[in-house]
């Protein structure tokens, strides 16, 4: 999936490049300019995502982070912009490509895992001490609907919403160098070397959340942006008994848009 | 700030982040006793027999022979626990005529956990001559444990099982449990189980049914699961000369390898044998999954050879022969310098975790025959 987003990104910049370099007035051209006038404005825009899939607040029983690494998460999307009458408010909406992923290798201490057997045969119970490795890699097909406020003619705001669909996902993890205990702290003791788990199946389909950012345009097509997405559903079921704690998708996104 | 500054930043801030929201340590939950204080092992060293077996319910230590019930009774045995756990004696019972069964609880230092253990004092024994194991005093908690009473009525925890090790998986029923189909009253029902979704992420798709004169450290089940079953005690009060008993056993299917995969044209078959082996009684090695067969301590051996699949009870009566060019010597016997496992197993190289699932073995009345000279 990342490869597909690498090779959108590379085509969408040298489109983008390409329309500036030839300079010519077209009819697409003149189409877009009637429909800045009246207020429309079409863009694309291309980010990086930086973030967590993450409990909130901090569970007790994760004791230390060890190591995070971010992933190459991109974006790219297309939105239209609407302006109100000659005022500073608008709307935007659009579609995104995005992934939200990211390896984290934290330290747990007495952390309540449950797992069903995939036959159905029976669940795993226990208590967790040691460390624990986890990749996740979404890749969202998102819908953002914004407000928009035009500060002036360089900076604006904005701030909505957005919802997700899964496109695919992947949750894997690895718990390692530690021990488990059999269905609570006072039940049989075991040293765990490595134990590895994949709950891509379980991850919900649907996420949504809250979106505000800023937008500096640069130039008369380019725009700087930075904006922050906040989760409001977990990634998994509520009930959900293998990851005890809700884990919630935070991601800033940094980029550039073009603005034909 | 270069491209590559402001990512190093970005990276850093996140982590930051993440690590700015570590909570205050929880207090602890476990409540184990990890040890008995070895000052009180000093202390006590003069009718103290061997180390202490310490299990997550129980803690056994032996005695040496003429100990007096009462003394016993008044021992006040100190223990390490979990930082910040309370303990709390309950209760201190005879058992039988050669032990005394003492119950305490602890606490967790977040107040939330407790348990029971029972703390015991036996004057070691040896196993009776021309009696065979019937497999008769069990106990259940999720899953059965086995043990033996002498004629004194003493209860002796002698015989292990992988249970323990198996209840991680969450799945029922478990691979050693008690039948009542015995050739009389109850029997042992071996069998080989699939270990679901854990077995499979810890690397042990399957788990045979096991039963054995030993301890089984459930600590090292996972990670080193052949020290996991510790094969003897140094119970013996004679020359073996011949293991008897009966069994009768099903192959499962599918013979599987350690990554689970089928094995074409490979029959599973089960395992009986009784070894007898050295120790130093000062400093007890029991043998385990990885050299009970091999090790150049044996002295005897007795195998089942050719078990194949009886459906009825069938018995077997195998000798003991003499391994590493060894001869059991009676002053060795003497001195304590010699240690005897039974074991039977429903997957012969289910150590391995290679057998077929299903595969199921029955034995009982598992006597030893002993040289009475």
């Amino acid at each position: 999936m990342k490869r597909i987003l690498t090779a959108i990104l590379a085509i969408a910049i040298a489109a983008g490049l390409d329309a500036q370099t030839k300079k010519e007035v077209s009819d697409t051209d003149k189409n877009l300019i009637n429909a800045a006038l009246k207020g429309w404005h079409i863009r694309l825009s291309a980010g990086y995502n930086i973030g967590g899939t993450a409990p909130l607040p901090m569970p007790r029983e994760i004791r230390g982070i060890e190591s995070y690494n971010p992933g190459l998460n991109l974006s790219i999307e297309g939105t239209v912009e609407k302006m109100f009458g000659k005022g500073n408010w608008g709307m935007r909406w659009g579609v995104r490509l995005e992934t939200k992923g990211m390896t984290t290798k934290a330290e747990t201490k007495n952390y309540h895992m449950e797992a069903w057997n995939t036959d159905g045969s029976g669940q795993v119970i226990g208590a967790f001490t040691g460390k624990v490795k986890t990749d996740v890699n979404n890749t969202y097909l998102t819908l953002p609907v914004l407000a928009v406020y035009r500060i002036n003619e360089r900076w604006n705001i904005s701030a909505g919403a957005y919802a997700s669909y899964l496109l695919d996902g992947e949750f894997t993890g690895t718990a390692y160098d530690g021990y488990i205990r059999d269905q609570n702290p006072t039940g049989e003791y075991t040293d765990v070397t490595r134990a590895e788990y994949d709950f891509s199946e379980d991850i919900r389909k649907f996420n949504w959340g809250l979106q505000a950012g800023v937008e500096y345009k640069a130039y008369k097509h380019l725009a700087l942006f930075a904006n922050l997405q906040w989760s409001m559903n977990g990634i998994f079921p509520s009930d959900y008994g293998s990851v005890t704690f809700t884990l919630y998708p935070i991601y800033g996104t940094l980029g550039f848009t073009y603005l034909f | 700030m270069t491209r590559n500054g402001i990512t190093t930043f970005l990276f850093i801030a996140v982590t930051a982040i993440f690590t700015s929201c570590i909570r205050e340590e929880a207090p602890n939950a476990e409540c184990d006793i990890i040890a008995v204080k070895e000052s009180w092992l000093q202390e006590n060293s003069s009718f103290l027999s061997g180390k202490p077996i310490i299990s997550n319910n129980a803690v056994r230590l032996y005695v040496k022979e003429g100990t007096s019930i009462d003394f016993l009774k008044s021992l006040e045995p100190e223990f390490e626990l979990t930082y910040g756990a309370q303990i709390a004696k309950n209760n201190i019972e005879e058992n039988g005529g050669r032990g005394v069964k003492m119950s305490y609880t602890t606490t967790s230092e977040d107040g939330a956990w407790s348990k029971n253990y029972e703390v015991t004092f036996t004057i070691q024994s040896v196993i009776e001559t021309g009696k065979p194991f019937s497999f008769e005093h069990f106990r259940f908690q999720r899953y059965h444990t086995w043990y033996e009473i002498d004629a004194s009525g003493t209860e002796l925890n002698w015989w292990a099982s992988g249970n323990a090790g198996f209840a991680f998986t969450g799945k029922k029923p478990f691979p050693t449990a008690v039948d009542s189909t015995g050739v009389s009253g109850n029997c042992i029902k071996l069998t080989t189980c699939d270990t679901g979704s854990f077995g499979n992420m810890a690397g042990m798709p399957i788990a045979a049914g096991n039963i054995f004169l030993g301890e089984f450290k459930s600590a090292s089940a996972m990670k080193k699961p052949l020290e996991a079953t510790r094969f003897g005690l140094p119970i013996i009060p004679a020359e073996p000369t011949r293991l008897r008993g009966f069994y009768k056993y099903t192959a499962g299917e599918i013979f599987t390898d350690k990554g689970k995969n089928p094995v074409e044209n490979k029959k599973d078959t089960c395992s009986i044998y009784s070894v007898v082996y050295e120790i130093n009684p000062n400093d007890f090695v029991s043998l385990d999954g990885a050299n009970v067969l091999s090790s150049d301590r044996i002295v005897l051996v007795a195998q089942l050879e050719n078990p194949g699949e009886p459906t009825e009870w069938t018995e077997f009566d195998i000798p003991y022969k003499n391994a590493n060019g060894k001869i059991f010597d009676l002053e060795k016997l003497q001195r304590g310098e010699y240690a005897i496992t039974v074991v039977a197993s429903s997957s012969k190289e289910g150590a391995f975790f290679e057998g077929a699932v299903g595969s199921t073995l029955y034995v009982d009345e598992i006597e030893i025959i002993w040289n009475n000279k």
